[in-house]
C-alpha cells in the first residue's frame, strides 16, 4: 500500500512536470512573426511626461507613445502599453511580458548588453540637481566630491556618479532621487534632462530644487530582445518618420527642443 | 495646477489602485484560507513522504521573500519554458500575483493551523472514540471545532500584515495603491513632482485595517464559547 502511495505521488508529479514543458513550443519564430502572430506589439513604459504620459482621458501619449503607435501601424498590429518596473525591463523582455522598451530610454552598456538596440533618436542628457539655495556653491564637477548623491539605481546617472567620482546611493527610481533630496537625505540627485524639465521647479513639490550642471551627453534608443528581428524593422521604421518630418512635429507637439533629434 | 485642482485627479487614481488592493487582499484570503487548511493536513499526515514533501514546499515558501516568489511565478514562464503564460497587462499580472500571495500566506496559515490542531488535547479525540465517532466525525465536531477559535488570534495578525504586504505586488508592475500614489512623483494625469499622494496612501491602509481590527475583534467574540 505505500508503495503505491508512492508510485501515485511521483507519477502525478511527473505529469505535471511533462505538461508545463509542453506547453513551450513557439521557439522556431522570429520575433516579428511571433508579434504579427499575437497581433500585438507590447510596449514596456514607466509612465513618464514628455515621452510615455497619460492625457485626461487616460490615453497614452508622448513623443515615444505617438512613434511607437505609427511603428505599430507599420508592422499591422495593434499597440498597448504597459507600465514596468524600471529595473526589471530586460527580465520583462526576456520574459516575453513585454516585446520592446520604448521610453527615453539612454544607451549605455548595460542596455546594449542585455537587450538589441535602434539606432539613436533623441539626445539627451544627464544632469545635477540640488537645493537652490547652496547651488552657488557648488559650480562644478570638482566642488561637488564631498556631497552625497541620490541616482537611480542601474541607471545613466549612477553611471556618470561613478565615473566622476561622486558618493551615491542607488534608489529605485528618478523620482526617489529627488525624494531623497528633498527631505535632506541626499545633498543631489543625478538625473535626465528631459525628466528634469517635468519633475522640478514651479508648481511641483520640489520647486526649491534647481538643474546645475550636464555631466555628460548621451542618446536615447529602443529596445528588443537579444537578437530580434524587429530592431531592423524599426531603424527603417526611424529613418522614414525622420525623413518625412514626422519625428520634427512630434517633438514640437511635445515640447521638446528641435536640436535634440538625432538625423538618421 | 493648484492642490484643489489636483486632489480629486488624486483620490481617483488612488481609489482604482486601492480596489486593486483590496481584490488581491481579497481573491488571496479566499485561496489561502482553505488552501492553508488542506496543506496543514498534508503536513501532519502519517503517510511519510506527503508529509516530508509538504514540509519542504512550506520551508522554501517561507524561506524566501514574496518578493522573489512574485518575480518566480510571474517572469519563469516566459523565461524558462519560452511561454508567457500570464500575458502583458494588468489582469495577467494581478492574477499571477494572486497565485503567488494564495501560495504563500496558505503556508503561513497552515502552520497556525498546524498549532491549533495539535493543541486540542488528545484526550477529546479518545473521547471521541469511546462515543463511537468515526474518525471524520472527530475532525470536524471536536478537533477542527475547537481550532478556530484557537487560530483567531494568530490569524488576525497574519491578516493585517498581508493588506500592507499586498504592497509588494508592484515588482512585478500591479498598478496598487502605493504604485497609483508614486507615480504622480514622475508625473501621471499631467500632474508631475508631487509627493503627497504617496504618503496620503497611509490614510487607505490605517482605515482598511481599523476596519478589519474591529471585524476580527467581534469575530472572536463571538468564538469565545466553551472557555477552555
Amino acid at each position: 500500500m505505500k508503495v503505491l502511495k508512492r508510485v501515485l505521488v511521483l507519477t502525478v508529479l511527473a505529469v505535471m512536470l511533462l505538461s508545463m514543458g509542453a506547453c513551450g513550443s513557439k521557439a522556431d519564430l522570429t520575433d516579428y512573426e511571433y508579434v504579427k502572430d499575437k497581433g500585438t506589439l507590447v510596449v514596456g513604459i514607466t509612465d513618464f511626461a514628455p515621452m510615455d504620459y497619460k492625457d485626461e482621458n487616460g490615453e497614452w501619449i508622448g513623443y515615444d507613445a505617438d512613434l511607437a503607435k505609427a511603428f505599430a501601424e507599420e508592422l499591422g498590429v495593434e499597440v498597448s502599453f504597459q507600465v514596468i518596473e524600471w529595473g526589471n525591463k530586460i527580465l520583462e523582455l526576456d520574459g516575453k511580458t513585454i516585446d520592446c522598451v520604448w521610453n527615453g530610454m539612454t544607451l549605455n552598456d548595460e542596455v546594449k548588453a542585455g537587450m538589441s538596440t535602434s539606432n539613436p533618436y533623441l539626445k539627451n542628457a544627464q544632469v545635477v540637481v540640488m537645493p537652490q539655495d547652496v547651488a552657488e556653491q557648488y559650480p562644478d564637477v570638482a566642488s561637488m566630491k564631498d556631497l552625497q548623491f541620490a541616482v537611480e539605481e542601474a541607471s545613466a546617472g549612477e553611471e556618470m556618479a561613478e565615473v566622476n567620482g561622486f558618493k551615491s546611493t542607488p534608489v529605485l527610481d528618478q523620482a526617489t532621487a529627488l525624494l531623497e533630496v528633498s527631505s535632506g537625505t541626499c545633498d543631489a540627485a543625478i538625473i535626465d534632462l528631459l525628466m528634469s524639465d517635468a519633475m522640478i521647479g514651479e508648481g511641483t513639490s520640489y520647486a526649491n530644487l534647481t538643474r546645475t550642471i550636464e555631466l555628460n551627453s548621451e542618446e536615447y534608443g529602443i529596445g528588443f530582445r537579444k537578437g530580434s528581428d524587429l530592431t531592423e524593422k524599426l531603424n527603417d521604421f526611424l529613418k522614414k518618420a525622420y525623413d518625412d518630418g514626422t519625428m520634427a512635429q512630434l517633438a514640437e507637439t511635445y515640447n521638446i527642443s528641435a536640436d535634440t533629434i538625432i538625423a538618421q | 495646477m493648484t492642490f484643489f485642482e489636483q486632489f480629486p485627479i488624486v483620490i481617483q487614481a488612488l481609489n482604482e489602485g486601492f480596489l486593486q488592493t483590496l481584490k488581491l487582499f481579497a481573491v488571496t484570503l479566499i485561496g489561502a484560507l482553505p488552501l492553508g487548511l488542506l496543506i496543514s493536513l498534508c503536513s501532519i499526515s502519517s503517510f511519510k513522504p506527503l508529509r516530508w514533501l509538504t514540509r519542504t514546499v512550506i520551508w522554501m515558501v517561507r524561506g524566501t521573500p514574496l518578493m522573489l516568489q512574485l518575480m518566480v511565478i510571474y517572469f519563469f514562464p516566459g523565461l524558462i519554458l519560452n511561454n508567457p503564460i500570464w500575458g502583458s497587462d494588468e489582469t495577467g499580472r494581478f492574477w499571477a500575483s494572486a497565485v503567488a500571495f494564495i501560495f504563500n500566506y496558505a503556508c503561513y496559515f497552515s502552520e497556525i493551523y498546524r498549532g491549533g490542531i495539535e493543541g486540542v488535547p488528545r484526550g477529546q479525540q479518545e473521547a471521541g472514540e469511546v462515543l463511537g465517532m468515526t474518525r471524520s466525525q472527530i475532525f470536524f465536531k471536536v478537533t477542527l471545532l475547537q481550532m478556530i477559535k484557537r487560530v483567531v488570534p494568530p490569524m488576525s495578525n497574519e491578516i493585517i500584515t498581508l493588506v500592507k504586504d499586498t504592497s509588494l505586488a508592484r515588482i512585478i508592475s500591479l498598478q496598487e495603491i502605493i504604485w497609483a500614489g508614486s507615480s504622480f512623483m514622475k508625473g501621471s494625469y499631467g500632474i508631475s513632482g508631487q509627493i503627497w499622494p504617496l504618503f496620503f496612501t497611509g490614510l487607505y491602509y490605517l482605515a482598511f485595517s481599523g476596519l478589519l481590527t474591529l471585524l476580527l475583534n467581534r469575530i472572536e467574540k463571538k468564538l469565545s464559547y466553551f472557555h477552555a
